[in-house]
């Protein structure tokens, strides 16, 4: 029999990993969430929709050119679209709801491609209607070719804000401000890295000059501090921070709106490597973060990790990284070198030279901490269960120092989103009011996604996908 | 090098652990009391069950221990200054049995509960469905109910004895882990990661784990443990008023007043494993959906694991070992819900030397020597 490898996630990493594994002779399969292949960035909108979803035409090239290869291998592989994976244990098991049907795979290998979440950091206010995350209001336009709000302040740090601001634009929205908490432009300060990314700067560029050609007011070193609204956000009150996140007096202006897009990075979504018992680690940028080689190896064995979900990426080291991780997951042994494959050695040396570009991007994404103070007393922190920053802060003041004892007193990460959404924010504030970087996350448990109980009780067992 | 004295060293912070600290603390003594926990807050078994409390046990011991218990609970917030209150929950709690054998166990348990004036009823199947609706019919003869059992938030509960802990000037040390204890002189010493802890009495309050620190000072315990796992829905309309238990079934059912329900399940396991199983979520979801059918709509939010201890007749053993000044407080299943009173008597008996409780003279650790067990029948175990 075949090596049998399932992927989980069908972004640039999935995709590339499905494609390369598929490539050596395994009988893979991808199982995703969404209805069309394509992750968040590579978002595809329904056939039936018409329009664009105004993202830069090399962009489009690198989306359509990964599609198509994908499509052109799929013979050879299983895609399973609208597949929600809700476990993944240790000893390689894979539980996932497809429609009302639940089922468990064991393969011999698994690729996690799982992708990020964004990264708000909380105001008083921001859970009012018409505050949402950049790539959310991003993804509505890709998806769903309708415009998220019509006057809209765009906020946070990296890139990600400006072409948000930018596909507004041209999709006919109003854009009142762009606050960046630095300018865009720093990037370009590291010239080597700049060099490597000049592809993705060039998009860049052309995403920054339909900015500017619209006259936006761009507020460098501006925060939100403050949404105003009573059913729904009619204004945002924007401050300027100095280098350590501290709010200066006297610099607040209020913007009217209707919509307030905010995007501080991302966040791994690295829960289905946890519960596979891969040993965890947290970057300051990317969040909690599975340890892995450079070949995706997790240290729990045939569980593998590609893209984004191992860290910040981009779209295009997920993709080269994908092709690595595919040819890796696709051996029985440990190979650590693939000689003479002008396919890895490309995938490798790719990596390698994006990899520099992408540092200087996970720089620019780099978040002082005073901000996490901008939220304070009643601001909600986690959604789920209403939890309140003060209450947070009130249990670390009483001693607790681990992510589950918060956890379990004030019950952030209880709740239905299991902590994707407040571990980010819970992990920062416990760094900041204790001055120690907790040591563990929350512990994942299995399920990743409710599921009813009439899909449980029919599983579907298959030896191999 | 840490080196502690203590005149009362306590071994788990969990339930049974931080009650009987909070109990001997208030008698203000001036004496120094310790308790120490491998783990973190609410990180062990008192923070990983079902959270119900209930009178209906087939044994008197149970059911005065509980008694007592659930007066405490209904009095919580005053009794530990702890206005947020421990979310306390009493719609009561329905015994069920799907088989001859579990409702003859019902009915002459419940001749004992009228005994000590518990008040229980008997229902027949129809009632049992009258109540909860969502029930399933499949084999159900009966079962037995009191509306005074309950429910609390096993997390508040441990809050608020922890609070009132600390008020008290108990010292509760998390993350610090006791590998042996050895008698010395007088006095014991308790070795711990980075040095010791000296008490003139040691209190273990480490549940199933309890044999492997007698162990180290010559003592056998024949406490057992039992891995469980636990479900948590997404909160749905109210559907499961009084918790619910099937002896047959091995489940227990709390909806909780968030809406969310809890099912603690469990099955033929040893160890003390607290993960999640692969095998767990098809095991219980046809388990669950034959008891209680009209929850098959209901989506699983989270499962985890738990351990409970197991004594060789499924009561605890509370008291004093062989080693004087040494003593030992095992749950057998029910922790969360005897620990108000385990709490008060063990703290009499370690305090005052009072032994008078004839919880203590049953239910002591040398009863194994004797061999003269009384087995509780209305246990949720496999």
């Amino acid at each position: 029999m075949s090596r049998s490898v399932v992927v989980i996630g069908a972004g640039p990493a999935g995709l590339a990993a499905a494609i390369q594994a598929s490539s050596r002779g395994c009988r893979v399969t991808v199982l995703d969430e969404a209805r069309l292949p394509g992750g968040q960035i590579y978002r595809q909108a329904d056939k039936a929709l018409s329009g664009t979803d105004y993202a830069e035409a090399t962009e489009l090239r690198r989306k359509n050119q990964l599609l198509e290869r994908f499509a052109g291998a799929a013979h050879g592989l299983r895609y399973r679209p609208g597949c929600a994976v809700y476990a993944v244990f240790p000893n390689r098991e894979v539980h996932f709801l497809d429609g009302a049907q639940t089922e468990v795979v064991q393969p011999d290998a698994i690729i996690l491609a799982t992708g990020v979440r964004e990264i708000a950091i909380p105001f008083p206010g921001w859970t009012l209607p018409g505050v949402m995350y950049a790539g959310g209001a991003q993804s509505i336009l890709k998806s769903q070719r309708v415009l998220p709000g019509k006057r809209a302040v765009i906020a946070g740090c990296g890139p990600l804000p400006v072409v948000v601001a930018a596909q507004l634009l041209r999709a006919g929205g109003e854009v009142a401000a762009l606050a960046s908490l630095r300018t865009p432009a720093a990037m370009l300060a590291d010239l080597p890295a700049a060099w490597h990314g000049r592809s993705i700067l060039a998009e860049g560029a052309r995403y920054a000059w339909t900015v500017l050609r619209a006259g936006v007011s761009r507020l460098t070193g501006h925060v939100p501090v403050r949404a105003i609204g009573t059913q729904s956000l009619e204004a945002v009150v924007l401050a300027r921070a100095d280098s350590e996140g501290r709010i200066l007096p006297d610099t607040e202006r209020e913007i009217a709106c209707d919509l307030l897009a905010v995007n501080y990075g991302f966040a791994a979504n690295s829960e289905l490597a946890a519960m596979a018992g891969a040993s965890m680690r947290r970057n300051p940028v990317s969040g909690w973060v599975p340890v892995a080689d450079a070949f995706g190896r997790t240290s729990t064995a045939g569980v593998f990790v590609a893209g984004d979900g191992a860290g910040l990426r981009g779209a295009l080291v997920a993709e080269c990284e994908g092709t690595i991780v595919g040819a890796a997951a696709a051996q029985p042994d440990k190979v650590t070198e693939f000689p003479g494959d002008p396919v890895l050695a490309a995938a490798l040396a790719r990596r390698q030279r994006y990899e520099k570009f992408q540092s200087a991007v996970r720089r620019s994404l780099h978040v002082p901490p005073g901000l996490w103070s901008i939220a304070a007393g009643e601001t909600t922190l986690c959604r789920c269960e209403n939890v309140s920053v003060s209450e947070v802060l009130d249990v670390l003041k009483e001693g607790h120092r681990s992510l589950n004892a918060v956890k379990r007193n004030v019950r952030a990460g209880m709740g239905w989103c299991g902590g994707r959404n407040c571990l980010h924010a819970v992990s920062a504030l416990a760094e900041l009011h204790t001055n120690a970087a907790p040591v563990e996350m929350m512990t994942p448990r299995p399920m990743a996604r409710p599921v009813p109980f009439a899909a449980l009780a029919h599983q579907r067992r298959a030896d191999t996908p | 090098m840490r080196n502690l004295k203590a005149d009362v060293l306590i071994i788990g912070a969990g339930a049974y652990g931080l009650s009987c600290a909070w109990w001997m603390a208030k008698r203000r003594t001036g004496a120094r009391i310790v308790v120490v926990d491998a783990g973190d807050f609410a990180s062990g078994a008192s923070g990983r069950n079902g959270a119900g409390f209930r009178m209906q046990w087939g044994l008197d011991l149970n059911i005065r221990l509980c008694q007592e218990s659930t007066l405490f609970f209904e009095n919580a917030a005053e009794h530990l200054d702890y206005p947020r209150g421990i979310d306390l929950k009493q719609d009561g709690y329905l015994v069920l049995a799907h088989s001859e054998k579990a409702l003859n166990h019902l009915k002459s348990a419940i001749a004992t509960q009228h005994r000590f004036g518990v008040p229980s009823e008997l229902l027949n199947a129809d009632d049992c469905i009258r109540m909860v609706p969502a029930l399933g019919r499949n084999r159900l003869m009966g079962g037995t109910f009191c509306n005074k059992d309950g429910s609390i938030s096993p997390f508040r509960w441990l809050d608020a004895l922890l609070k009132a802990c600390r008020r008290e000037k108990v010292e509760v040390l998390y993350g610090t882990q006791v590998d042996r204890i050895d008698k010395v002189g007088g006095s014991f010493q308790a070795a711990i990661a980075d040095g010791v802890i000296e008490a003139e009495k040691v209190l273990l309050c480490t549940d199933w784990a309890a044999p492997h620190l007698l162990a180290s000072l010559g003592i056998e315990l024949p406490v057992a443990s039992l891995p469980k796992e636990a479900i948590v829905t997404v909160p749905c309309t109210p559907r499961v008023k009084p918790i619910l238990i099937s002896l047959e079934h091995h489940i227990s059912v709390n909806q909780i007043n968030r809406g969310s329900i809890i099912f603690v399940v469990s099955r033929p396991r040893d160890g003390h494993d607290i993960s999640s199983t692969p095998e767990f979520i098809g095991f219980a979801a046809p388990k669950i959906l034959d008891l209680l059918p009209g929850v098959a709509d209901v989506a699983m939010l989270r499962t985890w694991g738990g351990v409970s201890s197991v004594t060789p007749d499924m009561q605890p053993i509370l008291g004093e070992t062989e080693i004087q000044g040494l003593y030992v407080a095992v749950s057998s299943f029910r922790g969360l819900m005897t620990s108000p009173a385990v709490g008060r008597i063990l703290s009499a008996l370690i305090m005052d030397n009072d032994t008078n409780d004839p919880v203590l003279a049953k239910l002591g650790p040398r009863r194994f020597h004797t061999g003269d067990l009384v087995v509780e029948p209305l246990l949720n175990q496999a």
